[in-house]
């Protein structure tokens, strides 16, 4: 069974599914893939994966969402989950937001709506390896 | 008149020893004097230099003073100069035509000189008055037009006002707005791609499928698409691992293969309450490839799903940015849905709203407000604008409507005079948890180019602005603030009632 994940972040239903459909058809079965619609959910999902000693490769989050920031929420994840390989997906900039998850979170890419496929997936591969 | 003279005479008689003696005599007075001896003389003369007043004579062959008089009188241009008779006829018939064709007064000969001198300087005086007062008259009538003009340029002022200050608000939410857009864009671009990328492999996958099944699994695999159904609730990240393993689970015991990644599958189709139907399916030896070709439907449908719903997003933001600013001074009264309007405008701050705001709306039924709907847009606009920035982006914005009986009456005003019983209204309150309006300023936030913000954020017209467009709604604005609460209450009248404005 896979023990390893990838996870996405967004408020946005489609496109939660729109993006993991893309991101499984790149990766196939080498990997579980895990939505979330918010920061707080998402937060929730890390905590029961690594109880399940899932562990989580890369999170592809959303910055705008209600509640919890992108931003914020990746500097959460990156206190207690340094190794997870953090990228933001937004379609909007904010450029110290954006600055703010760079140092604090050691962003490792910052992709902007509507991305472009192979952009997204250049990024995760080499985030991956 | 010229400056120089007492004014300019002319002198009409067709016996020149009359004229002599008429031009000489009222030479010496300092008169300038013009002379003529029959009627077509005297009016080339008027032509070429328009005296102050004639002095005419009845009697004259060919063309007689009545005639004369006559036609001075219907041309407009010497239709003014007033015209003394003098003759020696002193029938009171004659003075009576002669008062008839226009004359303003009528000498007999023989005549007194003193007599024509004062009768003569009584109707220049006359006339001097009578230009003076044309004069003021043309004067006024041409401030009037400035007037006119002044007031139809402030009026078209305050209109490009309306809409530049609209124009501002909609400039701060762009960034937003373009995130409203971008967002379902990107949604349709990997949607696309995905259900392009799922066809392929269908294409591939289907006559093989067909020839794989037999007749009983072919139609047990399309009871299996019919299924899929895309209207399924959205499962939690949780929910879905927990059914991927009482699934897992399930397969297992009927001794199913990849039971893992068929419980995969089959739980993000929404198949995991009742597999019995599909066991067929399961438990033959290619069910990880009957399963992969289902998913790859359902990949295809749930995208062409998403799309639907991403075009139905971005639309719903056009809709409201056009809305927005649509602005059409012309536009006459219509009935209009007040919380459509309210929607339009919370489209347009869904982004900014997002960031920290939670929005309560507590809507009773209420009828169609015959109302400016471009105008009362700009209302719900300003005071959200407010509100959000009074919350500084975080807190709780509420919005009610509410049905009246009738428009309260504020004791204090004596400027509307609303027939309040037969005058049902709507309420509308929207209120902010924001630090409140300081007590102190409360009485300035209507007057015009009064602003809290800094330079270059708030022109100070926005609650000017709103307070007009009420105005002309015959509704009223009330403001109450407190720490912690600050609610703005507009009060219009659901039918027009006449406005009956006392004078003060």
């Amino acid at each position: 069974m896979v023990k390893k994940a990838i996870l996405c972040v967004d408020d946005e239903e489609i496109i939660l599914t729109s993006l993991r459909d893309q991101i499984k058809n790149h990766f196939g079965d080498t990997y579980m893939y895990e939505m979330a619609e918010s920061a707080d959910e998402a937060l929730e999902v890390i905590e029961e994966l690594d109880e399940d000693q899932i562990e989580i490769l890369i999170i592809v989050s959303d910055w705008l969402m209600p509640n919890m920031k992108g931003d914020e929420f990746l500097i959460r994840v990156h206190e207690k989950f340094p190794r997870i390989v953090k990228v933001m997906l937004t379609g909007q900039a904010d450029e110290i937001a954006i600055e703010r998850a760079k140092k604090h979170a050691n962003l490792y890419s910052y992709i902007t709506k509507p991305w472009d496929e192979s952009e997204l997936i250049n990024t995760l591969k080499a985030g991956l390896s | 008149m010229d400056n120089n003279t007492k004014g300019t005479i002319l002198v009409v008689d067709d016996t020149r020893a009359n004229v002599r003696l008429l031009a000489g005599l009222l030479d010496e007075q300092g008169y300038n004097i013009q002379f003529a001896f029959n009627g077509n003389m005297a009016l080339t003369s008027v032509q070429r230099l328009l005296p102050d007043l004639i002095l005419l004579d009845i009697k004259m062959p060919d063309m007689d003073g009545f005639e004369v008089c006559k036609r001075l009188k219907e041309d407009p241009y010497s239709s003014n100069v007033p015209i003394i008779f003098i003759s020696a006829l002193d029938e009171v018939l004659d003075k009576v035509k002669a008062f008839s064709v226009g004359a303003v007064d009528y000498i007999t000969k023989p005549f007194q000189f003193q007599e024509v001198l004062v009768r003569v300087e009584t109707h220049l005086k006359l006339r001097n008055l009578q230009r003076d007062v044309e004069e003021k008259n043309a004067e006024l009538g041409q401030a009037n037009q400035q007037l006119s003009k002044t007031l139809a340029d402030l009026k078209a002022t305050q209109d490009e006002l309306l809409q530049s200050e609209k124009m501002a608000v909609l400039g701060q939410l762009v960034a937003g707005v373009a995130h409203e857009i971008n967002s379902p864009l990107g949604a349709i671009r990997a949607s696309i791609s995905n259900i392009t990328n799922a066809l392929d492999y269908s294409l591939q996958q289907l006559p093989r499928l067909l020839t794989l099944l037999s007749p009983e699994e072919r139609a047990d695999f399309m009871w299996l698409i019919e299924t899929i159904t895309c209207n399924k609730e959205r499962l939690s990240s949780r929910e879905t691992r927990k059914l991927r393993r009482v699934l897992k689970k399930t397969l297992e015991e009927y001794n199913i293969d990849q039971s893992h990644l068929l419980a995969e599958r089959l739980v993000e189709m929404g198949v995991y309450e009742d597999i019995t139907p599909y066991l067929r399916l399961l438990k033959h030896p290619e069910s990880m490839f009957i399963v992969q070709t289902a998913y790859n439907l359902y990949i295809q449908k749930n995208n062409g799903r998403n799309i639907m719903i991403a075009v139905k997003k971005a639309s719903k933001v056009v809709f409201a940015l056009r809305s927005y600013a649509r602005y059409d001074v012309s536009a006459e009264m219509s009935k209009a849905n007040i919380i459509e309007g309210l929607d339009i405008v919370l489209v347009i701050y869904h982004n900014q709203i997002k960031r920290g705001i939670e929005v309560v709306t507590n809507y009773e039924d209420i009828p169609p407000v015959l109302c400016y709907p471009d105008e009362l847009n700009q209302v719900w606009t300003n005071i959200i604008h407010n509100a959000i920035q009074a919350m500084q982006g975080k807190g709780r914005l509420e919005i009610a409507i509410r049905r009246l009986e009738a428009m309260p009456i504020d004791p204090a005003s004596t400027e509307i005079d609303l027939p309040t019983s037969t005058n049902p209204c709507i309420v509308v309150t929207i209120a902010d948890n924001g630090p409140g309006i300081p007590l102190e300023i409360q009485d300035n936030i209507f007057k015009p180019f009064f602003t809290t913000k800094p330079t270059g954020e708030g022109s100070g017209l926005g609650l000017d602005i709103v307070q007009k467009i009420i105005n002309r709604h015959n509704g009223k604005i009330e403001v109450n603030s407190q720490p912690g609460r600050t609610a703005f209450s507009i009060y219009l009248p659901v039918k027009y009632e006449t406005k009956l404005v006392k004078n003060k």
